[in-house]
């Protein structure tokens, strides 16, 4: 593992038990997290991208069942729950989608943020936990007299704040904003992906961010994995995503953005729907959608491969690999 | 720092929609609710206010029933079967007014003293018997001195009292309702006591008497000790068993959740009385027992509220937040679930309490409760029912003291469940 890399998640599947049967929700996904850069994970909805995020954390619903989580150098796979839990909310912290309800309603804003600083170092004196609190919301734009006020008295943006310093009152290495500004209006989405930029460059914090939002990625992201039915179907930094799109997945996405420029009639919309996770369509999951498909999509499924020589660009579609290796594959 | 701090302090747009008052009352305490309480609830919140005060009045009474009751509940105190308020008929001693003496002692001597009775009157009976208990006291007391009467009967009480004025007798012994009828024609007379000085000073009751002469009052003020003992108590043990089971079968969820609730189910569709009864049978008669019996009764109660609760509140995505900040499940349990649980347990409680007193003087009301001469309100509507054609006093007054203390706390719980359970506020 190189040195810049934080997080090398190897062949990683989750699935979740259900009634009719074990649904894999994320399909052998390799992927390199970088120390320091701002990973945006997009896909539409039950891609995966959210289960994904929390199989960093091995938090539940989902099972890992197998691959490696290399977290620094440490297999979170393989680590006791006692060992997963000093890593969690000291080095990864996460971030949720619905600031309204991610903060316990009948506690103090300080005793969340003492409470967490106190789990991971017990030694630490309750005033000495309060100062740190005060200083960390303060740092993240929050009046530190404010710490004592209960969640209710904060907007929405402000919580999400809030949940940044939780996940950053012990100097985190990595932060998963699980759609942080879904449920922000427009305003206070851009400040809080300011807010996001910011402790990246200042703090040198390393961010994943999960969205189903392709704008919030071109606004702040560094590279972007794109996630369909469990599997990523294509990583690329974001200059390379938006400009040589190699996905026909990818494509789809970005051209369903709305776009001031576009007719009421214009807006693309992509056919077909999500797939049935318990019956995945044979070959590659998307070909039943896909306006390029071929004859061997719907037979082998493509490997997630380097489409250009510094392998920092990857996709899994068969538009991009050597015939050869699918006629290997055939045979 | 890039971000700019103005716009922080200002609500999200769907809270705008809301009156101003209510988004004052996101701002406000526990109390500051209560007081706005009526701009929301229309009169629920006085409800609330009468009965936390009638719950501190049961208390009081029930911490401090000697300072309230007149007398002992255990003893009789006076005449059986007396109405309240109404002076009990009791053999009297009349005498002329300016007679030294006082009772019939002072007439202890050789001399054989005139008393005036009414043929066949009771009192005839009761001031010779009298006299002869008193002779005997003062003869074993080594006093030589005798009460010796010479009794003088008259038709007519007017006759008898005619001749004390007169001077014909010294004294007279007449029913005190028969003299109080006539008094007005004798101001000369006056009534000195009654015969049998042994029997209290002939007073009324508040509420009457019992079939055995005990002050039916006094019973109910110390009833209400032995009736929110009995409440208390059984409630908390319900709780103390049903909150945990819930929490851990809520978190834990699986085969433990499964097992416990079936349990619960099964408890909780039995019928409770006589669930109660087949418990308090077998383990006998006392207070501890008659506690346990109705606390089993109420533990799914609890168990049940509090499943449910802990089971939507640990899907909350704080509750996730918690976990993915490295809190262990103890600290989840115990800081996270169990405060959001309590408000509903708190209510749960108050109209659990109004039903274990129900349950409790339902036991004794059958004869499974405590000792008989507890003074229970149960026991008291046992015993008076049979007599209700004659004393409806003996059954009324713990019944109406059963029902108020029920009313004053199932008026706290749903008046407490209005204000703090935010989905009933609109209705």
């Amino acid at each position: 593992m190189s040195n810049d890399t934080l997080y090398a998640i190897k062949d990683l599947s989750v699935e979740y038990a259900t009634r009719q049967g074990n649904v894999r929700a994320v399909d052998a996904v390799d992927l390199d997290i970088r120390r320091g850069e701002i990973l945006g994970l997009v896909g539409e909805s039950g891609c995966g991208k959210s289960t994904l995020g929390k199989a960093l954390m091995r938090m539940p619903p989902g099972k890992v069942v197998s691959g490696e989580l290399l977290f620094d150098g440490t297999d979170l796979t393989k680590i006791s729950d006692k060992q997963l839990r000093q890593i969690r909310g000291a080095r990864i912290g996460m971030v949720f989608q619905d600031p309204m309800t991610s903060l316990n309603p009948i506690q103090k804003i300080v005793d969340h943020l003492t409470e967490t600083i106190r789990t991971h170092q017990p030694k630490r004196s309750e005033a000495d936990a309060r100062l740190r609190a005060e200083e960390i919301v303060d740092r993240l734009g929050i009046r530190a007299e404010r710490i004592d006020e209960y969640p209710h008295q904060f907007s929405g943006g402000m919580r999400q704040r809030i949940m940044i310093s939780l996940a950053l009152a012990l100097r985190g290495d990595l932060v998963i904003a699980d759609e942080p500004t879904t449920a922000l209006d427009v305003i206070v989405e851009a400040q809080f992906l300011d807010l996001l930029r910011d402790l990246k460059n200042e703090l040198g914090v390393t961010i994943v961010l999960i969205t189903h939002n392709i704008g919030v990625v071109a606004e702040i992201a560094d590279r972007v994995a794109v996630m369909y039915a469990g599997k990523l179907v294509e990583l690329a930094s974001v200059h390379d995503l938006f400009d040589s799109t190699k996905h026909p997945y990818s494509k789809g996405l970005l051209r369903s953005v709305p776009n001031i420029d576009l007719d009421g009639t214009d807006l693309y919309k992509m056919s077909g729907a999500p797939p049935n996770l318990l019956a995945l369509p044979s070959g590659c999951s998307f070909h039943p959608r896909c306006p390029e498909v071929m004859d061997i999509c719907s037979k082998v499924e493509p490997p997630f491969a380097p489409v250009e020589a510094d392998g920092n660009h990857a996709t899994a579609c068969w538009l991009y690999q050597e015939q050869s290796v699918s006629v290997e594959l055939r045979s | 720092m890039a971000v700019d701090l103005d716009t922080k302090d200002q609500p999200p747009p769907e809270e705008q929609a809301l009156q101003a008052w209510e988004r004052d009352l996101e701002h406000i305490g526990i109390m500051g609710r209560l007081m706005a309480g009526r701009k929301w609830h229309g009169a629920d919140w006085w409800f609330v206010a009468i009965a936390i005060v009638m719950v501190a009045g049961f208390i009081f009474v029930a911490l401090f029933p000697g300072l309230i009751a007149p007398f002992n509940p255990r003893e009789q105190v006076g005449p059986r079967l007396l109405a309240p308020g109404e002076t009990p008929d009791q053999d009297v001693l009349i005498l002329r007014v300016g007679e030294p003496a006082a009772s019939l002692v002072d007439f202890a001597g050789d001399e054989r003293i005139p008393t005036g009775v009414v043929r066949g009157a009771p009192a005839s009976e009761a001031v010779r018997d009298q006299a002869d208990r008193i002779t005997e006291e003062l003869n074993g007391g080594g006093d030589e001195r005798r009460v010796r009467l010479r009794v003088a009967r008259f038709e007519t009480l007017d006759e008898v009292l005619d001749a004390l004025v007169v001077g014909d007798v010294a004294l007279a012994a007449a029913s005190s309702l028969e003299f109080e009828a006539v008094a007005d024609r004798y101001p000369d007379l006056f009534v000195a006591g009654p015969v049998d000085s042994d029997q209290g000073g002939g007073q009324s009751f508040l509420m009457g008497t019992n079939q055995l002469g005990q002050d039916v009052f006094s019973r109910v003020i110390w009833g209400t000790r032995i009736a929110l003992i009995i409440g208390f108590s059984a409630s908390l043990f319900s709780l103390a068993l049903g909150v945990p089971l819930g929490l851990l079968a809520g978190f834990a969820g699986g085969k433990l959740d499964r097992v416990l609730t079936m349990i619960m189910d099964s408890l909780y569709a039995f019928p409770g009385l006589i669930l109660a009864i087949a418990i308090a049978a077998v383990l006998g008669p006392s207070i501890f027992n008659i506690i346990m019996a109705i606390a089993v009764l109420y533990i799914p109660t609890y168990y049940r509220i509090v499943r449910g609760q802990t089971l939507s509140t640990k899907e909350g995505l704080f509750v996730e937040a918690a976990r993915s900040l490295g809190a262990k499940v103890r600290v989840i349990l115990t800081r996270y679930i169990f405060p959001n649980v309590v408000p509903s347990v708190a209510i749960i409680f108050s109209v659990n309490i109004a039903d274990a007193i129900l349950t409790g003087a339902g036991l004794s009301f059958l004869g499974l409760g405590l000792p008989p001469t507890t003074p229970d309100w149960g026991i008291d509507i046992s015993r008076g029912a049979p007599l209700m054609n004659q004393a409806w006093w003996i059954i009324t007054f713990p019944g109406i003291a059963v029902m108020l203390l029920v009313l004053a706390f199932t008026l706290l719980g749903e008046g407490l469940m209005e204000i703090f359970n935010p989905k009933l506020r609109d209705r």
